[in-house]
């Protein structure tokens, strides 16, 4: 599994770090609240290893700057550049920036993923992971709650141009395929846009078709919490329902620790930022690793949510 | 346009001289789009047999579906609210296109003085400010709010009136710069956790309440005050207005400073019905307040339209919003509708126009 593979590669890279590195970072946004966190899991990562130096720069959402930056940290002779990609498809022209120079492309999947040359890889987590954990915690909880007969709910949709929208919805409609899951179906699908407020008013139009429901699952949380709002505003039991999101924020692991919010996901900021940090040292040390690094996303129930709190 | 053509040139508003008051036609829209609705629900295999608007369950006490009548103008009552402002910058002949992130910049500001201090025992992870900023009485964030809003309004309207430009061009430099603040504001990060008082402002049906008295309130003022006159005079001929001896620069600062305070009240209610400020709030919402007056028949060019109008025109697209998640429809082609639908309302609107002149 992946965290084997995630195992062995830092395994791997305990030899390298004993000579001085140069580490140059492109970051997408420095203003952005989920990138932040990820940023201070390189930089802290990075003081804690000896003779590891690390410099940060904001691309701030302009991918020709970004490319401009990858250039400067060619030409000032950095030992592995970590780049955080602004635009998914500009992939090549990154990877054609940087040379010979290894580089980390994090969190953000660059297009030509699959053609990276041996100096180069990627470190995220896989999108593909997120909505099944959250759908097959629901479907779990839904048996658990005696609802194995059948269970009927609704599936909110982030924006419809958004590559993991599309993912983490045909996630949830590939964990309603299999057989332990089935008895779930879904009334209805619309999109709410990642928003809370929409959250709220597609809810109420579900709910004033009077149609009963056992589950509600949405792409993010922002439209889980809104979708929450409207159910207890028309006076529903939260008890009866079991709520499913992605990416366990503050507002959502406070509305979970209120006994509102049943299941969520988190991605580890903090442990994709660390991760980069480290492949790229073994990178800069000629070592061989894996091209494709997954960090785990990790289920968040109230069994486990106080060690999140603090997260994110 | 033939808008003065048949009018007083404004200073008069001469109801008599309509046989057949546009608001009517808009009523009648309405209507017909909730037989549609409800045909459909009858027709369409998969919906087996529902009722868009009556209780066809004995779910309620009428005979109405309740909860369908609440949402579908509920989920207009805050863009409503920024539309009763465009109607009267429109009225004007001019338009506003700042007014949805002005929404999102006053949600976040206005949210900043209604946070609370503590979130089930724990520290508000959100907070902007100290504990000097936490639990305050919930009239601060409203006035700072709607300061805020104002201010905005009054450099808008200055803009247009002393600088003279075009109120499209000087609108959308305040689209970028508001949406600018809100991103600036808190760095991008959401604010959460109102006071209970804050999140009254924006809990069950208060949207709507706010949403129809400030409606009755500016038709009366567009109706029946020198303020309403002035209003019409100006967007009806300008010059003309002019010449009649109202200052028409300090009117027009007036009309886009209670556009935006209506705006950022928007704001305050956004966030209060969602209990969070995200920079990203009000996408389009201007875009949707302008189509709600369209739809209500009002005049692009000016000196035509009213509270009512606009209130209709919310009703039509709160009704096609919810008769779309009604039928199932999925998202791509509700866009695709709605947008058909502002076009046809305006075409009908201007067949109607030309052949009555």
């Amino acid at each position: 599994m992946k965290k084997v593979l995630l195992a062995t590669g830092l395994s791997i890279l305990m030899g390298g770090t004993a000579m001085a590195q140069e580490i140059g970072a492109t970051i997408s946004r420095f203003d952005d609240n989920w990138l932040t966190v990820m940023r201070n899991g390189m930089t802290e990562h990075a003081a804690s290893l000896d003779g590891v130096s690390l410099q940060m720069e904001d691309a701030t959402d302009d991918l020709a700057k970004q490319i401009d930056q990858v250039r400067n940290f060619v030409a000032s002779g950095v030992d592995a550049i970590i780049v955080n990609i602004v635009d998914t498809s500009a992939g090549a022209a990154v990877t054609e920036a940087a040379g010979d120079t290894p580089l980390v492309f994090v969190n953000r999947e660059p297009d030509n993923v699959n053609e990276l040359p041996p100096t180069q890889a990627f470190v995220a987590s896989n999108e593909i992971e997120s909505g099944t954990l959250s759908a097959f915690q629901v479907c779990n909880n839904l048996r658990a709650d005696g609802k194995a007969g059948g269970a009927r709910g609704y599936l909110m949709n982030g924006q419809l141009s958004n590559q993991a929208a599309v993912q983490r919805s045909k996630d949830v409609h590939d964990i309603i395929g299999i057989d332990m899951c089935n008895f779930m179906t879904l009334i209805d699908e619309q999109t709410a846009n990642w928003s809370r407020d929409e959250a709220q008013d597609l809810m109420t139009n579900w709910m004033s078709s009077g149609e009963p429901f056992d589950f509600v699952l949405a792409n993010n949380d922002e439209m889980a919490i809104g979708a929450i709002q409207a159910m207890k505003a028309a006076g529903m039991d939260m008890a009866d329902v079991q709520v499913g999101g992605v990416d366990a924020s503050q507002d959502a692991l406070l509305s979970m620790q209120a006994g509102d919010y049943d299941v969520t996901v988190f991605q580890d900021a903090f442990g994709q930022g660390s991760g980069s940090v480290d492949t790229a040292i073994a990178l800069a040390a000629g070592q061989s690793v894996d091209q494709k690094v997954y960090i785990p996303f990790k289920l968040v129930t109230p069994a486990n949510m106080d060690d999140f709190l603090d997260k994110n | 346009m033939s808008d003065t053509s048949h009018g007083t040139g404004g200073l008069t508003f001469d109801k008599s001289k309509r046989s057949w008051p546009n608001e009517m036609n808009v009523l009648f829209a309405l209507i017909i789009i909730i037989v549609v609705f409800e045909i459909l629900g009858q027709a369409l295999p998969y919906m087996k047999d529902q009722s868009f608007l009556f209780d066809t369950r004995g779910r309620f006490d009428s005979i109405f579906n309740e909860a369908r009548l609440k949402i579908i103008i509920l989920q207009v009552a805050i863009i409503g609210i920024i539309a009763l402002g465009v109607t009267q910058v429109i009225i004007t002949a001019g338009i506003d296109l700042s007014s949805g992130p002005l929404v999102a910049a006053t949600a976040m500001i206005a949210m900043s003085f209604g946070q609370t201090e503590l979130v089930n025992g724990n520290p508000n992870p959100k907070a902007i400010f100290g504990p000097w900023a936490m639990d305050l009485p919930v009239i601060f964030p409203v006035v700072i709010g709607l300061t805020f809003g104002a201010a905005i309004g009054a450099i808008n309207g200055t803009f247009v009136a002393y600088f003279r430009i075009p109120p499209f061009i000087a609108t959308l430099g305040m689209f970028l710069i508001c949406r600018g603040i809100a991103l600036w504001w808190s760095a991008g990060r959401p604010v959460s956790f109102p006071t209970e008082s804050y999140k009254f402002i924006g809990s069950g049906m208060m949207p709507v309440v706010w949403f129809l008295s400030l409606a009755v309130l500016f038709h009366v003022i567009l109706r029946y005050t020198i303020y309403g006159k002035h209003t019409y005079a100006i967007g009806s001929n300008e010059e003309a207005a002019r010449m009649s001896g109202i200052n028409v620069r300090r009117h027009k600062v007036m009309v886009y400073m209670i556009a935006s305070m209506l705006a950022a009240f928007a704001g305050v209610v956004l966030s209060a019905k969602a209990s969070t400020a995200q920079a990203g709030m009000g996408e389009f919402y201007e875009l949707f307040a302008i189509a709600m007056a369209v739809i209500g028949g009002i005049s692009l060019t000016g000196g035509r339209g009213s509270i009512i109008g606009t209130v209709l025109g919310a009703m039509v697209l709160g009704v096609i919003r919810s008769g779309f998640t009604f039928i199932k429809l999925d998202g791509s082609y509700q866009l695709m509708a709605m947008g058909s639908i502002i076009i046809a309302a305006v075409i009908l609107d201007q067949y109607r126009q030309r052949s009555r002149a």
